[in-house]
């Protein structure tokens, strides 16, 4: 099925077309809904680790919109990557780590709206409840993982050395 | 002119470092994404509040990130210039390359844009914006080009490796 995807047009498009608008522009739009991600996920990890104390909790609310704005692009961008070297990606470590954590970081951004953001006692008082700044932890390694992992699908033979593979 | 610059930013002790650890450059790569994701989040999200995103924030709550982005900017320009002085082929694949070229001056938009905002006052101003209220004028304007000029930095960066694609695009 992986061989099936590779061999589809639009894989084919993707991975030869000479056009900056196929594999480069897919790979640009990767970089930046990563950056979107990443960074905003920073952000409300700080705020819940009390950096920046004036940011209202309601605000942060907004910005994990703007994280799902980022995590979809990264989504669309990430399909066409895939089925353009479906074989080699699919069984890489690397790769499988990223995509778990990926899965376990919007995961605790639900954990994050429902227990924190969605606090009416912190809403009302901008004072945050006990877990924010485990949440907040969690999710700053989490995230840090799919980074390195995602960095480290580039270098498959450093990751069989590092593994004893 | 350019062989000269790239001879001069050449460095054998990094390239040593670069060949002789393998885990020392996919390092670089990731503290480099990790200053721009915080670069895109915190300078990203100050621009669009700017432009009338998120308008239950204050502006000036985003203040006390602010030295963190620089922070981030300075570690890219570290990671950066390691990159530059410690690649195998020396710094001529860099110094000649388009792209690169190219990040180098929307870089320095997104700087001089940065110094007007501060020079101009613009950016107290800035600051003082209450949550649901609108930035001044000229900020917005600040901001189009700080979100343009920051993005462009990340895709020419991106097409660093893909230089001849941007070249057939061109024309060239």
């Amino acid at each position: 099925m992986l061989e099936a995807l590779e061999n589809s047009a639009l894989a084919a498009w993707v991975r030869e077309s000479p056009s900056i608008f196929s594999y480069t522009l897919v790979l640009s739009l990767h970089a930046i809904g990563l950056a979107i991600v990443l960074g905003t996920s920073t952000l409300i990890a700080l705020r819940l680790l009390g950096v920046a104390p004036a940011i209202p909790i309601e605000s942060l609310r907004r910005l994990q919109g703007f994280i799902w704005f980022g995590f979809v692009i990264n989504l669309l961008s990430g399909l066409l990557l895939f089925i353009a070297e479906a074989t080699k990606m699919a069984p890489m470590p690397a790769f499988l780590i990223k995509m778990s954590f990926v899965v376990i970081g919007m995961s605790l951004g639900q954990v994050i709206r429902k227990k924190v953001l969605e606090d009416k006692a912190a809403l009302a008082t901008n004072v945050l409840p006990a877990s924010a700044r485990s949440l907040a932890v969690v999710s700053l390694i989490c995230w840090a993982v799919t980074l390195i992992s995602g960095r480290l699908t580039g270098y498959p033979e450093l990751v069989s050395g590092m593994l004893g593979l | 002119m350019l062989e000269h610059i790239s001879a001069a930013l050449t460095l054998a002790p990094i390239q040593r470092l670069v060949n002789g650890h393998a885990w020392f450059w996919p390092l670089c790569e990731t503290i480099h994404y990790v200053g721009m994701s915080l670069l895109v989040g915190i300078i990203g999200v100050l621009d669009l509040r700017i432009l009338g995103l998120f308008r239950s924030m204050p502006i000036g709550a985003l203040k006390p990130l602010v030295p963190l982005a620089m922070a981030a900017f300075i570690g890219n320009l570290i990671t950066g210039i390691f990159f530059v002085t410690g690649t195998d082929s020396g710094a001529s694949f860099y110094i000649e390359n388009l792209s690169f070229q190219l990040k180098l001056a929307v870089l320095l938009v997104a700087l001089i844009n940065l110094i007007i905002f501060r020079l101009t006052g613009l950016e107290e101003a800035v600051y003082a914006t209450p949550a649901g209220a609108d930035a001044p004028y000229r900020a917005k304007v600040i901001a189009v080009v700080s979100l343009v000029a920051w993005t462009f930095t990340i895709v020419f960066g991106r097409l660093l490796m893909y230089n001849d694609t941007l070249l057939l695009f061109l024309g060239l």
